[in-house]
């Protein structure tokens, strides 16, 4: 069974943006022409994630990416300001193969992912966590590191997985956007904690961080954005180097 | 002039519009079947399915598609939940009653791994099928946590950390595989060409 390399866009309307540490937001393209890029490339699958929309309350806007979400024949996750099970049904209608939730499920409405998961299969419901960490622990935070939910990462983690989420997204508020590595230890944790797959993202700056954390943490898949945003390694590249470091990855 | 293809449209939604390009790429025509009238319309019928089997049956039920699939004798490929439910019982959410097209029960995955099992894996045929053909050894997307549990209409498994599962079934007019091919690439669109030129 090969890991899964995705293409993870970060989406701020009408554009695909890098957050910088969560704080900054830098455009770094159109999301129609990447995911067909990335696609090209070889990419396991695509992640489109709203970025801005669960801080502003706003509805999100797909129109973009529903051109080309059954153009490409990989499977799309898609999440941003997701509320309710029409907000799910209304994503699976636009070529979502996955619904990627975060915000309301940690700080409004855990049950969404029970109701979600009963409806469209667990394998559809993805709990994206954003942590950040304290001395001996993460704690999720929400709206790209902004506000703070007072929850234990892995028990919140381990709650999402008793609830019905067929996988996890793990971003680390520290590392994200710092091209510096992964958070191993949080990584290890969240996926020797859990029974269903892990996607990890946050913090690859190089093919050695990728093959670091794969190694250490053995995640199912890796989320990777600037690496590829800004041309420093394609997908091809990634692939290439991890078969040659005895990594199973796909064709 | 081709077949034309339908596809059931039973208000689970999520990869309907995927499957119909996947199928137009492969060269077919695609209708999408979202009333009973339009199952006399095609001369083969895809099932898709993405939720849970009670679900699923139930969205069946309400659109009153259960009798023309069970008494047609039109080719039909189901598509992940939509092979899962020819079977005659699912244990997903409670015991529901499958299309009963096909003798075998659908119960989570018995493997000591990551469940759902999810990503690019490979087929080994056990026999020959034309909807299969050259697409051996060649990697299909995944994305399930229930299994097909059947022993008389293999036609490939799959393997999951040392766990050989049923990832293609086919009896008469019945075809079904556990993958996705819409979400297969260049794999996928082949295995539409199969089924279009079945």
């Amino acid at each position: 069974m090969s890991i899964r390399i995705i293409a993870k866009l970060d989406i701020k309307p009408p554009n695909v943006v890098k957050p910088v540490h969560f704080e900054g937001l830098r455009v770094v393209g159109n999301p129609s022409e990447l995911a067909k890029k990335y696609y090209d490339q070889g990419a396991d699958e695509l992640l489109y994630i709203d970025i801005v929309s669960s801080l502003y309350q706003r509805d999100i806007v797909y129109s973009e990416i529903e051109k080309v979400a059954n153009e490409l024949f990989i499977p799309f996750g898609i999440g941003g300001a997701v509320r309710s099970v029409d907000d799910f049904s209304k994503l699976f209608h636009i070529g979502a193969d996955k619904v990627v939730i975060n915000t309301y499920a940690v700080q409004e409405g855990p049950d969404i992912i029970n109701r979600s998961a009963e409806i469209f299969g667990r394998q559809a419901v993805v709990v994206n966590i954003e942590a950040k960490k304290w001395d001996t622990s993460w704690e999720c935070y929400t709206d790209c590191g902004r506000v703070r939910s007072g929850k234990d990462v892995l028990d919140w983690a381990k709650e999402a997985e008793e609830r019905g989420a067929g996988e996890i997204l793990i971003q680390s508020v520290d590392a994200d956007g710092r091209n510096n590595g992964f958070d191993l230890e949080l990584c290890k944790a969240i996926v020797d904690l859990l029974d269903i797959p892990v996607v990890v993202a946050s913090g690859a700056g190089g093919l050695e961080d990728i093959k670091e954390v794969i190694e250490y943490a053995q995640p199912s898949g890796i989320a990777i954005a600037s690496l590829l945003h800004y041309d420093k390694f394609t997908i091809q590249d990634i692939k290439a180097f991890l078969r040659d470091n005895n990594i199973e990855v796909s064709k | 002039m081709s077949d034309i293809i339908g596809i059931v449209d039973y208000g689970v939604a999520g990869n309907i519009h995927s499957i119909k390009k996947a199928v137009e790429k492969a060269g077919g025509k695609a209708l999408i079947i979202d009333h009973l009238s339009h199952f006399d319309k095609v001369d083969k019928v895809i099932l898709p399915g993405v939720g849970s089997f009670k679900d699923a049956m139930q969205k069946l039920e309400n659109s009153n598609f259960i009798e023309p699939l069970k008494s047609t004798t039109k080719p039909i490929l189901g598509i992940c939940l939509g092979m899962q439910i020819l079977s005659t019982l699912g244990f997903e959410y409670g015991e529901t009653k499958g299309l009963g097209l096909i003798q075998a029960e659908v119960k989570p995955m018995l493997v000591s791994a990551k469940v759902p099992h999810v990503g690019y894996n490979t087929l080994e045929t056990s026999r020959n099928s034309k909807l299969l053909k050259g697409l051996e050894g060649v990697e299909f997307y995944f994305m399930h946590s229930y299994e097909v549990v059947n022993y008389t209409d293999i036609v490939a498994l799959t393997e999951y950390r040392g766990h050989f599962f049923v990832s293609a079934i086919q009896k008469n007019n019945l075809y079904g595989v556990q993958f996705h091919p819409e979400k297969s690439r260049e794999a996928g669109v082949q295995l539409f060409k199969n089924f279009i030129n079945l």
